[in-house]
């Protein structure tokens, strides 16, 4: 694969760049959760913050993904395996949130249970 | 060239360079060969097997005689502190021995000899491949699978007893169960979730080095779609248990937590144990429990069974001397059944309280699953369909376990919809229908793997006149455990009445049979029930419990045949006595390590029996013959055969 | 006999068996965390306002150690740099640069795992909660291990079937009591037992003495029911033995092991009953805030806290504080147009705040506004500064009686669900950190063998060996903000 020199040296121009991104990111994330730009609202975490700081992780674990542990050079059987594996993974976290809120019930207010902090709305 | 020369010269070649230079401890106890793991793996599920076996036919004693001391056990130093003063087991005795004897079938017994056993000896056989892709790693699979083997067989000797709360170790009563010795992790309850992580452990290395094996060490020529059916098999085994077994890791962890931590994992608000107010914080969630465990669980079902079809498969083909009926679509099916195993959990919560859309999600899919699972079982019975079938006994065996597995998946529909299932929840129709599936069906299609693959593994074949003894009794028994239940399910008998429904009064007095009709006639021959009197469902007790301990009797032939076999069993005089296709038979008999004389290629499909125009009945898939028509034209092209087909 | 593809890929797949062994592994590493992850959602979102604890938003539980977490998140990245560099190192044949890289990565991971000791070693000896009857939660330092009950005994009743009796390790080696057997089997009366190893041996002795008894009796009762001699008498055997010791000692009883104690007695889980005279068992407690969430608000001015913590000053100042930052919300929620949602109503930002109970002689002097402003527990300003209570003047440990208290513990595990995920999550991920650092020591430490042989090999697995790495980051990613920020 990268055996020549330049090819190498241009890997290593790469990695530096990915782990910078990742420390700004890193300091993106934080920015987030502390200072009061980013808030929609008044202290504590609102949806947005959550949108965001997963979204930033998101990229960030994409980009460790993809260049450091070097799945923009394999071919397709891994992906393959990943698909499945991130369905299954999908599964899991939708399905328990799922199970515990169902939309047909959701139609009786008296049945309807209280829920914390994301499905929260002004009244 | 002939198997039989290259079989000489490997035989003159193991012996000089293995059996002088292993001692014997690294041969047969440390060994990294892949055969011989699969053999301790599989004489340690045996075992365990029996074991679990014993523990039921404890059980069965309760609940077919709820007023007598337990006979021959009573005097048995252990059994002083379980059995009550009069010798009759205990509650206690009979939750632990229920909660054990379901650890012990599915997690030591069937899954190691389904997938640990085979699955070692054969897979790698079959793609021709020398070994697993990680031998070390298979080593520690079996040390750890082992382990946690020993460590649920010590948790009976603690203080405590072994687990009690079912073999699905439900939260909150796992969390609060036990809680009252002095050291919570020496108590049966805690050492369940070690050992179990253990096994979790071993069954994700197992996992990852079978798919990678299968993946990557395939010889020259074995293309995807030339796998044999068992190889596939295996494969989806291996990803239900690489991706559905961490969520049970998970789940035990967080149980262990909950039980040395104090943490609220699994404990609501507001929790009272025995009339006190449980110490923990509170706000977990007992469904979140259920939840992962049946992630798990669910898929489980899938392990114990895929291995069993993958085995008929091989056996119903090389019988019938027909190819494997649909053998693509069959692959297709098995993928599709490995997908649609991990988003059907929840049918096994209908009566937690989900919801009309979650629960008409889960009967839809749970619905769906039986097409695979059909199509399967017919592809297997459409190849026996004008074959010239020979009745050997792993052959009976794989006969046996079409139909077997028939009536575990058909009643299973009912428990499929949410409305039957409220009613049949928790009843013994429940344990009828799913060791239907996984008694009379995976254990009747492991045996014949046995009777299939002894020759290969030891040279020598198995006695038929006690392959007979074994199979009619077995056939019989078997349904004469697990037929009864579901009549007594239905008619309400829970699964955890240790005294086997006579506190129901009401339940008791149901009649299976009138007064001297056929069936009450018969019971009355065999001394279930006096001359003149109905049939009642409670005396059905006494049909599954003596059908039980009959049963095993009938398993001594085959550990006789087992053993003594290896020393008189006729001996095979060619590596391929059934007159096979797969590559495990080009392998010199029994294999070396390293298995294969010379460098395997597969020339054609796994299943090229009765081929037109070939001189014998079967061509075999390691065998180049040009004057065969299938398979001419690949032997041409060998470097195109490595590429990936997309599929 | 050589197992193929084992450092070259295969042409077909693209990969060496150990690449794909350890995508393999990983992927059921996906499904692992993935299952906590979604137990992290299920228990968050299964949060039913005013009756399970709240879920604690991440920078109030951490305050200053959000920038440990951002620290470590900083020291993570830099490792899963360093290790493919290392890669790259050995793809240039460079044994030496290899090797720095490889060293700079384990010391990322001990500095890693260090400040996670500072901060598990935080939560779990300098924070603590109780949760008195009421459900209003105060939160602060416990003193002297006050948590146990303290109680000097003389007499011990256990039962000789079962295990060792838990109250075995409530005593000190030093400070093990003589005992002598009063009651009990006659084998045993009389028995004197000096220490506690003597105890364990003594303890299986008695446990094989009165199980050989209940087989014979057994033996009796069965061949009498054989017999069919009408009603046989019934088995009893006695097991149950008391120790007297020859002057009375101190026992420290853990709660979590105790179902009950009065002024007399004392009752283990295990049914070991301890008698004698209780010391104390009032929990000596320094406060720092005050938690009145699960409290409905028109009925937080008579809860218990109060009564315990009786100080009228810090009484005020919470209540001041809540109705200016109530005042402020108003005033935010009408700029944008609107109402204050419920949750902010009943939320952490309005009814959890700080209090400073002075000692006596010292509440008078301190005006509410000096130390107001800085203590208020406002988690915006206050979540990167370190918030030290050392300079406010000396504060009073209050005395808790424990028939008040519901619920006590430090800040670890068993403090709530979500410090239950927390701790388990961090735990597991560390054990992660540690196991992939100790493989990576041993590629960079004892490699240089294989890699005079084959280098190529050594940087497959350097390779391999970085997947799971970088994998170990990548987990470390999602777990950063969902415990410490969101």
């Amino acid at each position: 694969m990268a055996d020549a020199s330049h090819d190498l040296s241009k890997t290593k121009k790469s990695y530096a760049a990915v782990g910078i991104a990742l420390l700004v990111f890193t300091v993106v994330t934080v920015t987030i959760g502390l200072a009061p730009i980013f808030d929609m609202g008044p202290p504590g975490p609102d949806a947005m913050d959550f949108v965001l700081g997963l979204s930033v992780a998101a990229v960030k674990a994409s980009l460790v993904a993809l260049i450091f542990m070097h799945l923009n050079h394999e071919k397709g059987l891994i992906y393959k395996i990943l698909l499945f594996t991130f369905l299954f993974f999908l599964g899991l976290m939708i399905l328990t949130i799922f199970a515990d809120t169902d939309p047909i019930l959701e139609q009786f207010e008296t049945l309807k249970t209280t829920r914390g902090w994301l499905m929260d709305k002004p009244r | 060239m002939s198997a039989a020369t290259a079989h000489e010269h490997s035989e003159a070649h193991g012996h000089d360079h293995h059996e002088h230079h292993d001692p014997f401890w690294k041969k047969y106890i440390f060994s990294t060969d892949h055969k011989v793991i699969g053999i301790q793996y599989g004489f340690t599920a045996l075992l365990f097997l029996a074991f679990g076996f014993f523990l039921m036919m404890v059980m069965r004693w309760s609940i077919a005689y709820p007023d007598r001391a337990v006979p021959l056990l009573a005097d048995w130093p252990w059994f002083q502190a379980w059995l009550d003063d009069e010798g009759k087991v205990t509650g206690d005795l009979y939750n632990m021995f229920g909660a054990m004897h379901g650890t012990i079938m599915v997690f030591l017994g069937i899954v190691p000899l389904a997938f640990g056993a085979f699955g070692n000896y054969v897979t790698p056989l079959q793609i021709g491949a020398p070994d697993m892709a990680f031998p070390r790693l298979n080593m520690a699979s079996y040390w750890l699978y082992l382990l946690g083997g020993v460590l649920m067989f010590v948790s009976f000797f603690l203080p405590s007893g072994a687990a009690k709360a079912g073999w699905t170790n439900y939260s909150p009563l796992a969390t609060t169960t036990d809680l009252h010795y002095g050291s919570l992790f020496w108590t049966g309850q805690t050492q369940w979730l070690v050992a179990m992580a253990l096994l979790i452990s071993s069954s994700l290395l197992g996992a990852v080095n079978f798919i990678c094996t299968i993946i990557n060490l395939r010889c020259k020529g074995m293309t995807w779609m030339r796998l044999p059916f068992f190889v596939w098999a295996m494969l989806v085994t291996g990803f239900l248990l690489l991706l559905a077994f961490p969520p049970l890791e998970v789940a035990a962890i967080m149980q262990l937590m909950d039980r040395l931590a104090g943490t609220s994992f699994f404990v609501p608000t507001g929790l009272n144990v025995s009339g006190m107010s449980f110490d923990a914080a509170g706000g977990g969630s007992p469904l979140l429990y259920q939840h992962l465990f049946w992630f798990l669980a669910h898929p489980e079902v899938y392990v114990l069974i895929l291995p069993a079809i993958a085995i008929v498969a091989e056996i119903i083909p090389c019988n019938t001397r027909k190819p494997l009926w649909g053998y693509k679509t069959m692959v297709y099916a098995v993928m599709v059944l490995g997908f649609l195993a991990f988003i059907v959990w929840a049918h096994h919560m209908y009566i937690t309280g989900m919801g009309p859309a979650v629960s008409t999600f889960f009967q839809t899919t749970t619905v769906l699953i039986s097409v695979p699972s059909v199509i399967l079982i017919t592809s297997l019975l459409i190849s026996m369909w004008g074959g010239s079938i020979r009745f050997n006994v792993p052959m009976l065996f794989a006969t046996a376990f079409i139909p077997m597995f028939g009536i575990g998946g058909l009643t299973g529909l009912p428990l499929a919809f949410s409305l039957p299932d409220l009613h049949l929840h928790d009843t013994y129709y429940v344990i009828g229908h799913f060791h239907y599936v996984v008694a009379p069906g995976t254990i009747f299609a492991l045996f014949a793997g046995i009777y299939h693959w002894y020759p290969k593994i030891t040279g020598r074949m198995m006695s038929s006149r006690l392959g007979h003894l074994h199979f009619w009794p077995s056939l019989l028994f078997m349904n004469g455990i697990f037929a009864p239940m579901f009549f007594q399910g239905m008619s309400g008998f829970h699964r955890r009445a240790f005294d086997g429904g006579k506190a129901y009064e009401q339940i008791s007095s149901q009649i299976f049979a009138e007064p001297n009709s056929f069936l009450a006639n018969l019971a009355e021959m065999f001394h279930v029930i006096d001359a003149d009197a109905p049939l009642r469902m409670i005396d059905l007790n006494l049909v599954t419990s003596g059908s039980a301990w009959l049963l095993a009797i009938f398993q001594v032939p085959f550990i006789v045949n087992l053993f003594i076999s290896v020393f008189v069993g006729k001996k095979i005089n060619r590596d391929n006595p059934w007159d096979a296709t797969t590559l495990e038979w080009a392998t010199p008999t029994p294999p070396p390590h390293g298995n294969f004389a010379t460098e395997p290629v597969a020339y054609r499909g796994p299943y090229e029996y009765s081929v037109p125009g070939a001189p014998r009945d079967f061509t075999p898939q390691f065998e180049t013959d040009p004057g065969l028509v299938a398979g001419a034209e690949h032997n041409s092209e060998p470097e195109e055969d490595l590429a990936v087909s997309h599929h | 006999m050589e197992i193929p593809y084992e450092v070259t890929p295969r042409r077909d797949t693209g990969l060496y068996n150990a690449k794909l062994g350890v995508w393999l592994f990983l992927a059921s590493e996906v499904m692992l965390f993935g299952g906590l992850f979604s137990a992290y959602v299920f228990l968050r979102m299964g949060v039913q306002p005013g009756v399970d604890n709240p879920w604690p938003w991440g920078v109030s539980v951490h305050k200053n150690f959000v920038w440990l977490g951002a620290i470590n998140t900083i020291v993570l990245i830099a490792s899963s740099v360093g290790v493919v560099f290392a890669w790259v190192a050995l793809k240039e044949r460079n044994w030496r640069r290899y090797q720095i890289y490889m060293y700079f990565v384990v010391a990322c991971a001990v500095i890693f795992m260090c400040i996670k000791s500072v901060e598990y070693n935080s939560k779990l000896t300098k924070h603590h909660g109780i949760k008195l009857v009421d459900n209003s939660v105060m939160e602060g330092v416990i003193k002297d291990k006050t948590d146990q009950v303290r109680f000097s005994g003389d007499k011990l009743t256990f039962s000789l079937q079962g295990a060792v009796p838990a109250v075995l390790s409530d005593f000190t080696d030093e400070s093990f009591p003589a005992f002598k057997v009063t009651e009990g089997p006659e084998e045993l009366v009389g028995n004197e037992i000096k220490s506690a190893s003597e105890f364990k041996s003594w303890f299986a002795k008695g446990r094989r003495l009165a199980f050989e008894k209940l087989t014979e009796e057994r033996k009796r009762y069965r061949g009498e029911l054989a017999s069919g001699k009408g009603n046989p008498t019934p088995v009893s055997v006695s097991s149950s033995v008391t120790l007297v010791s020859s002057a009375p000692f101190a026992v420290s009883g853990n709660p979590r092991k105790l179902i009950g104690h009065n002024e007399t007695t004392m009752n283990y889980r295990d049914a070991v009953r301890v008698e004698g005279k209780l010391v104390s068992d009032d929990v000596m407690f320094e406060v720092h805030e005050v938690d009145l969430q699960l409290v409905v608000p028109t009925k937080q001015p008579e809860s218990i806290v109060w009564s315990v913590i009786n100080d009228k000053e810090a009484k005020k100042h919470f209540f001041d504080l809540k109705e200016k930052k109530y005042n402020e919300l108003i005033a935010y929620y009408e700029k944008h147009g609107g109402v204050v949602p419920e949750a902010q109503l009943r939320g952490r930002y309005l009814n959890v705040q700080y209090v400073h109970v002075a000692a006596e002689g010292h509440g008078e002097e301190h005006g509410e506004a000096k130390h107001g402003e800085v203590h208020a527990s406002e988690p915006k300003e206050s979540a990167g500064g370190g918030e030290s209570e050392g300079h406010h003047g000396p504060s009073r440990v209050i005395q808790v009686p424990r028939d008040q208290i519901k619920f006590m513990s430090n800040h670890g595990p068993r403090y709530g669900t979500y410090y239950a995920i927390y701790f388990t999550m961090t735990a597991l991920h560390g054990l992660h950190v540690v196991g992939g650092a100790l493989v990576l020591l041993f590629f960079a430490v004892f490699g240089k063998k294989l890699y005079l042989k084959n280098p190529e090999h050594l940087a497959n697995r350097v390779e391999v060996g970085g997947l799971f790495w970088h994998f170990v980051d990548l987990i470390w990613i999602f777990l950063f903000p969902i415990m410490y920020l969101l």
